[in-house]
């Protein structure tokens, strides 16, 4: 018997293994009866995944470890088996703020703001896709590497991804951050400048997972597996050279993207910072991001310092992902953890069927993130949360 | 009671609003936009927001980020009614109450936004039926019509032809009109 199953997405770029596995006829081939529905608002989908209307979707690594620990929501059982993707966020700044940060980097920034301040112009003001996201830590780790401190000294609101276009053609916030396509987007139709790409800021760091509630995984193991068998397979043709051209034009039919395929295309392909599906083990969920993510949350004060990680990393599920990969006869990592950041040149990562290359991987202040000693990264900024 | 109502879908709205009208006393506000502006002047105690409303996740990052003023607070109703919650999501209606609300005041206006969400879901399906079963009329005609010209046949006939094609093949008879349609358009030389 056929199993029906409905999952979210948002339109974003890293949607691909959702929609390629349904335009490429792979959940049916593995038995499923899979619907696809798109919505706008990452709380929206956080709360039908919560409610079993969807059983599971594309959602915000952070969200996911959100969900589960309780903040911002009812405390849910998502977990997330496996990664949906690695890199296509981008921070982006109006033509206005380019101008008047004159280096397009983060000293830039701060030059800006005091220059603002000292005006007493208004507040420089970012939109980011929401609280508990990668795109979130990333500006604020950004700002806050040049000293500015992103609660105080801007501000930073929640847009969904659609409507950062709007607001920056409007002209109601001066930069943002936001995943594929949106940042090239921004950049083709309202002269935004690009200041920092997710593969740039943490080469194969992590972005988008598969939330699926614990309770359905539980009472349909194969259905499951069946589904990261189907997703692991579109994730192997999305990042397939020879399918990017037609990728592109699939993601930006108007039930999906409705976003011109040239611009969804500008961040595929192999080029390093370009979004990563597959390879270089980008579809594993490493307990280290998780880990990572966590130490963001104590950072910024999203997650009280006595909350114990346990919890934000039994969401990633590395077991479950390892079983729909040997049936796929996929390599796996064999850890479910590395140190992040610890290398400049490519490697060789241990997996079940041989060995993964991997390109290099290097944290944006070059120094390495041990999983184990989060609280302590976490206290190690200068500007943190942890020891106010 | 202050309630403001987010809503990019006019008619569905006007339903809430014209529903809401018994409920009393309240103040109510409708907005299609979340604006910062309407959440400092017109100070709701309970806003609620269509989940199909991009600045959902909006509020959600007011909620994170604002620690002096009123913060609305995730809620559906009370945690001693587990099942409300899902319903409220399947019916596309989030709530948000600013502190110090009691959860009792908010279920009268919560049940009927629901129920007036419910009812334009069904609305709108009725109407997407109907306009399908019209579509689906008209190609019948169409291919009864092709049907009776290159077979020279009647009506009756050509409908029954159809009919028999329908059962063979387990599908629809609109399914096997508008395959009907679409071959001969390509035997003409039409490109598929």
């Amino acid at each position: 018997m056929t199993l029906s199953i409905d999952l979210g997405f948002v339109a974003l770029t890293d949607a691909a293994p959702l929609i390629v596995a349904k335009e490429r006829g792979l959940f049916g081939k593995e038995g499923l009866d899979v619907s696809l529905h798109r919505e706008v608002s990452w709380a929206t989908v956080r709360d039908k995944v919560s409610a079993g209307v969807f059983q599971g979707a594309h959602m915000l690594a952070p969200l996911a470890i959100a969900a589960r620990l309780g903040l911002g929501a009812e405390r849910s059982d998502v977990i997330a088996p496996m990664s949906l993707n690695a890199h296509g966020a981008t921070i982006g700044v109006s033509a206005q703020l380019a101008s008047e940060m004159k280096e397009p980097d983060a000293a830039g920034l701060a030059r800006a703001i005091a220059r603002r301040l000292g005006r007493s112009d208004p507040q420089v003001l970012f939109a980011s896709v929401f609280p508990y996201s990668m795109h979130t830590y990333m500006l604020r780790y950004w700002a806050a590497s040049a000293g500015i401190d992103p609660d105080r000294d801007m501000r930073i609101v929640t847009a969904a991804p659609t409507s950062i276009v709007d607001r920056l053609k409007t002209e109601a916030i001066d930069g943002f951050s936001v995943g594929a396509p949106w940042g090239a987007v921004c950049e083709a139709q309202c002269k935004a400048k690009i200041v920092l790409e997710a593969g740039e800021f943490w080469p194969g760091g992590p972005d988008k997972v598969l939330g699926m509630s614990e309770t359905w995984a539980h009472r349909e193991p194969e259905a499951m597996q069946a589904l990261l068998r189907a997703l692991l397979q579109a994730m192997a043709w999305a990042d397939a050279p020879e399918n990017l051209g037609e990728l592109a034009g699939m993601l930006a039919a108007p039930q999906y993207l409705a976003a011109p395929a040239d611009l969804i295309g500008k961040r595929l392909g192999k080029e390093e910072k370009n979004i990563r599906f597959s390879r270089a083990a980008a579809s594993f969920p490493w307990q280290s991001h998780a880990a990572w993510i966590f130490s963001q949350m104590l950072r910024w004060g999203q997650v009280d310092h006595r909350v114990d990680q346990g919890r934000a990393l039994e969401c990633y599920r590395p077991d479950l992902y390892r079983k729909a990969a040997a049936d796929l006869g996929i390599s796996a990592p064999l850890a479910d953890s590395k140190t992040e950041g610890a290398h400049a040149e490519p490697w060789a990562l241990p997996g079940s069927r041989g060995p993964i290359p991997m390109p290099r991987d290097i944290l944006p202040d070059g120094a390495a993130f041990d999983p184990d000693s989060l609280r302590e990264y976490a206290a190690s900024f200068s500007i943190s949360r942890v020891n106010a | 009671m202050r309630l403001l109502l987010v809503d990019p879908d006019p008619a569905r709205a006007a339903l809430v609003a014209e529903g809401l009208a018994g409920i009393d006393p309240l103040e109510f506000r409708r907005v299609d936009r979340l604006s910062e502006a309407d959440l400092t002047a017109f100070k709701p105690d309970l806003v609620v927001i269509a989940c199909d409303s991009p600045d959902r996740d909006t509020l959600e990052g007011l909620r994170e980020a604002t620690q002096n003023s009123p913060r609305p607070v995730v809620m559906f109703v009370d945690r001693s009614d587990p099942g409300r919650a899902e319903e409220a999501v399947r019916a596309g209606v989030a709530a948000y109450i600013v502190d110090g609300l009691q959860p009792a005041r908010v279920r009268p206006i919560l049940e009927v936004a629901m129920s007036r969400f419910q009812l334009m879901q069904q609305l709108r399906a009725d109407l997407a039926k109907a306009q399908s079963d019209l579509a689906s009329r008209k190609t019948i005609e169409r291919a009864k019509g092709l049907l009776m010209k290159e077979r020279e046949i009647g009506e009756e006939e050509a409908y029954a032809m159809l009919r028999k094609l329908a059962m063979n093949t387990g599908r629809p008879v609109a399914a096997v009109a508008a395959d009907l349609l679409s071959f001969h358009g390509v035997l003409k030389g039409d490109k598929p």
